[in-house]
């Protein structure tokens, strides 16, 4: 018996005492090694299959973009280095970068972009960026013009936040990239000491032409959804980079750590149905406007979103140029005044909704439960799996929703209220000619008009409660001293080129 | 024995066959077209169509499954829906590092269960016994994550012992191995340990108390040779108990690889069901079959090797 407790105790200071000297210490100081927690697996190495949210980092090491975003999200050189549009906003001409390569030799030109963008174009995914593209041509072996059906003020936006990566034409032949990326990213794929689902390793690659650009020889990326696990991984010194729980910055700040916020999705309820087709209540607005009256924002920001974020009544993220401070407070909490709303309408009683529920959502469930119950609006759930949600959602006429925002004025015009989305099927614009109106002015305007424009139809559909948004969340990202993460709007994990030393 | 062993084996078969059967029609039934999560909401139908065309969706279930069956016997599942790799391989890569955590797990739950329940079957109301005791009420009233987390931030945050999360592979080091599943299987085991060590414990009293065991003592026959009589006839309950232990620590590894983000069949099984990845999931459910099949046709042998009457029943 005692030989047993002393083989097990030396084994246990073995371990413990190797432990003590090859665990990296988190002290700070920057290194050479990016190891980001990136909080969710790659969706597929095609970009064509690829999702914008998630997927930027992995993307961003192997492939480089026509076009890229700067902090600001304007449109930047990348693979293309100029661009302008034709007079009547018809045609994008592209000149392209000379002198790269792809990691299997072949060359990035003119036929290779065009080659590119209609493998993008074709995409489930990557084909939304596109929806306005009708032809793609190549000039010259270094010049590229997209052929436009209308003005598109969207295309490079779309393309610079993660819908123009650049893959081997060979590669896109073989059909093959979904699962082994060619890519002229600034980093190798190390696949051999890679594990698909648990850890990506990257090298970098001295000669590419944007190395300034990527600081860091080499990167190591970790899906870790859990994240008390991801912070955990920080605190061990195993991470450098996490996405995070706002919860936890108290806890980051006093590691001292760098912790970046950007809000980055709205939460509310969606309604689907605004002509009142499916449900009659909902196609009045006074009804619309006294659920947004009746919900407390705050409280539900403070309570479930841990502070991590903006009260806000609108889909504009907060900074945006079409962003209007003065509207946030256009549906103050106010229960009685949504109960005169409602039996204004006609409803004083409340009526009966239908609404979808997952486990991700179970979290606000309790609140749209009491708040409408306060105005007699009595909500039976309809259980279903996270994956059910996305499909089936929008076929209830109201739900709560988390939807991602855009960092482009026009492009939250199109994804929010113009274009059918899973979320709205039914952009219902025409059945409110004013809005339909405002949209076209939009649409045809340029620069600071446009902006304008846009800013006025934002207040045009909040007054219309065109959804009732209760706050903007926020995603959060800790870095330890000496690497600084710049988050994007639109990108729920921004890529490389936004983690910088700093 | 032989009769009883290929009664065992055919027992083992017919759940592995009914079990993966049904789940390939609940499956296919429950999750219907899966076109729209793998494309996205804007995915046109000419593409939809054209990727149940490519996963082989559009034919009969009763085809699909006879074309799967027919491949999974051989071992090849198909491909992922999400990755569009093949799923032998992911689970191939993802196997050893639960059967790592499980089997160390077990392990420990063996050993330490042994010991504790060997000292405190000698030792009735001793300090062991009752401490057996309190940690029997504590562990199962705190929730298995609980555990976890407290053993993460204690000899991972704080003592940086182990690392908080992540797997190494004994190809690549032995030490890193043995240093990133300790924490794991630790937690998995803590419940087992008790498990097993109360259930040897309550085996060695009832046993001890027996005639047959007066008798050897009368006899004249050495205390060691008595304990050996006594412990054989005390284990089975305890054996019984550690390969129950076992298949229940396939599941609870889901919990553990998350805690701890390992790259095994949990962690994967948790994102298939999440994205609705049937082929995976049907591939790690016939795996995870097979195991509980094995580790029962062994627990049954060795029930039968040291019990004679079970062979019989």
């Amino acid at each position: 018996m005692k030989r047993l407790w002393k083989t097990a105790l030396a084994a246990v200071l073995a371990l413990t005492a190797a432990g003590c000297t090859s665990i990296a210490g988190n002290s700070g100081a920057a290194t050479d090694v990016l190891k980001m927690g990136t909080f969710q697996d790659v969706t597929s190495w095609d970009p064509a299959n690829a999702d914008i949210g998630f997927d930027g980092p992995y993307l961003s090491a192997v492939y480089d973009a026509l076009v890229a975003l700067d902090e600001n999200s304007q449109p930047v050189p990348a693979l293309a280095t100029s661009w302008s549009f034709s007079p009547d906003s018809r045609t994008l001409t592209m000149q392209l970068r000379t002198g790269v390569t792809f990691a299997d030799g072949q060359p990035f030109d003119a036929a290779a972009a065009v080659k590119n963008l209609e493998h993008l174009r074709a995409g489930a995914r990557s084909g939304q960026a596109y929806l306005n593209v009708d032809s793609v041509t190549a000039v010259d072996p270094q010049t590229i013009a997209l052929h436009l059906t209308r003005k598109d003020d969207t295309l490079l936006y779309f393309m610079g936040l993660g819908r123009s990566w650049m893959a081997s034409p060979a590669a896109i032949d073989r059909g093959d990239l979904a699962t082994d990326p060619v890519g002229s990213g600034p980093y190798e794929y190390r696949t051999a000491e890679s594990t698909a689902g648990a850890q990506y390793v990257f090298a970098k690659k001295p000669q590419h032409w944007d190395a300034a650009t990527y600081p860091f020889a080499g990167v190591q990326m970790f899906p870790i959804t859990d994240q008390t696990a991801s912070l955990n991984a920080m605190l061990s010194g195993q991470l450098n980079v996490a996405f995070a729980n706002p919860a936890e910055i108290p806890q980051a700040q006093q590691n001292g750590w760098n912790v970046s916020s950007k809000v980055a999705s709205w939460v509310g309820i969606q309604f689907v149905d605004r002509t009142g087709q499916r449900l009659a209540p909902l196609g009045d607005v006074r009804v619309r406007r006294a659920i947004n009256h009746a919900f407390d924002g705050a409280a539900i920001l403070k309570a479930v979103g841990q502070g991590g974020g903006t009260v806000s009544s609108q889909v504009f993220p907060v900074g945006d140029p079409a962003y209007d401070p003065a509207l946030d407070d256009r549906y103050a909490h106010d229960i009685a005044e949504a109960k005169r709303l409602l039996a204004e309408a006609g409803h004083p009683r409340g009526f009966a909704v239908r609404m979808p529920m997952s486990p991700i959502f179970q979290a606000w469930q309790p609140a749209v439960q009491q708040t409408l119950g306060e105005l007699g609006i009595t909500v039976s759930w309809d259980e279903m799996s996270q994956a059910d949600y996305q499909k089936n959602a929008a076929t209830y006429p109201m739900f709560i929703a988390v939807i991602a925002m855009d960092s482009n004025p026009m492009a939250s015009v199109a994804g929010r209220f113009t274009t059918e989305q899973w979320y709205n099927p039914e952009p219902s614009i025409e059945a409110f000619p004013e809005v339909a109106e405002l949209v076209a002015r939009t649409e045809a305007a340029t620069g600071d008009e446009q902006i304008g424009l846009a800013r006025e139809l934002n207040g045009k559909l909040v007054d219309l409660a065109w959804q009732d948004v209760w706050y903007q969340a926020n995603n959060t990202y800790f870095s330890v001293p000496g690497i600084k993460v710049t988050p994007i709007t639109g990108m729920m994990f921004p890529t490389l080129r936004f983690i910088q030393r700093g | 024995m032989l009769k009883f062993t290929v009664r065992r084996l055919l027992s083992g078969l017919v759940l592995l066959v009914v079990v993966t059967c049904g789940s390939f029609f609940l499956a296919h039934l429950a999750v219907g077209d899966p076109t729209a999560g793998l494309l996205g909401n804007n995915a046109t139908p000419a593409q939809q169509a054209a990727l149940r065309q490519q996963l082989g969706l559009d034919r009969p279930l009763p085809v699909q499954f006879w074309d799967w069956a027919s491949h999974a016997v051989r071992g090849d599942f198909g491909t992922s829906w999400r990755s569009f790799q093949p799923i032998s391989e992911q689970i191939a890569l993802r196997v050893p590092v639960t059967l790592s955590v499980v089997l160390a797990a077990t392990f420990l739950a063996a050993a330490l269960g042994l010991v504790i329940g060997l000292v405190a079957g000698q030792r009735p109301g001793g300090l062991l016994d009752r401490c057996l005791k309190l940690a029997s009420v504590v562990l199962f009233a705190l929730p298995g994550f609980w555990v976890s987390l407290v053993l993460v931030l204690w000899f991972a945050v704080q003592l940086r012992w182990f690392p908080a999360v992540g797997y190494v592979s004994p190809d690549e080091s032995v030490l890193g191995w043995l240093r990133s599943i300790t924490l794991p299987a630790v937690s998995l085991s803590l419940t087992a340990i008790v498990l097993v060590a109360e259930q040897l414990r309550n085996g060695l009293l009832e046993v001890g108390g027996q005639d047959f065991v007066r008798t050897l003592r009368a006899r004249g026959l050495p205390e060691r040779r008595v304990a050996l009589h006594v412990l054989r006839n005390a284990s089975p309950a305890a054996l019984t108990v550690l390969a129950l232990m076992f298949v229940g620590l396939l599941g609870g590894a889901v919990v553990v690889e998350v805690v701890f983000n390992l790259p095994g069949i949990g962690s994967l099984t948790q994102s298939a069901s999440q994205i609705g990845d049937i082929p995976t999931l049907l591939g790690l459910t016939a795996v995870t079959v097979v195991f509980v099949v094995v580790v029962n046709f062994l627990l049954d042998l060795v029930l039968g090797w040291v019990n004679p009457k079970v062979r019989e029943k």
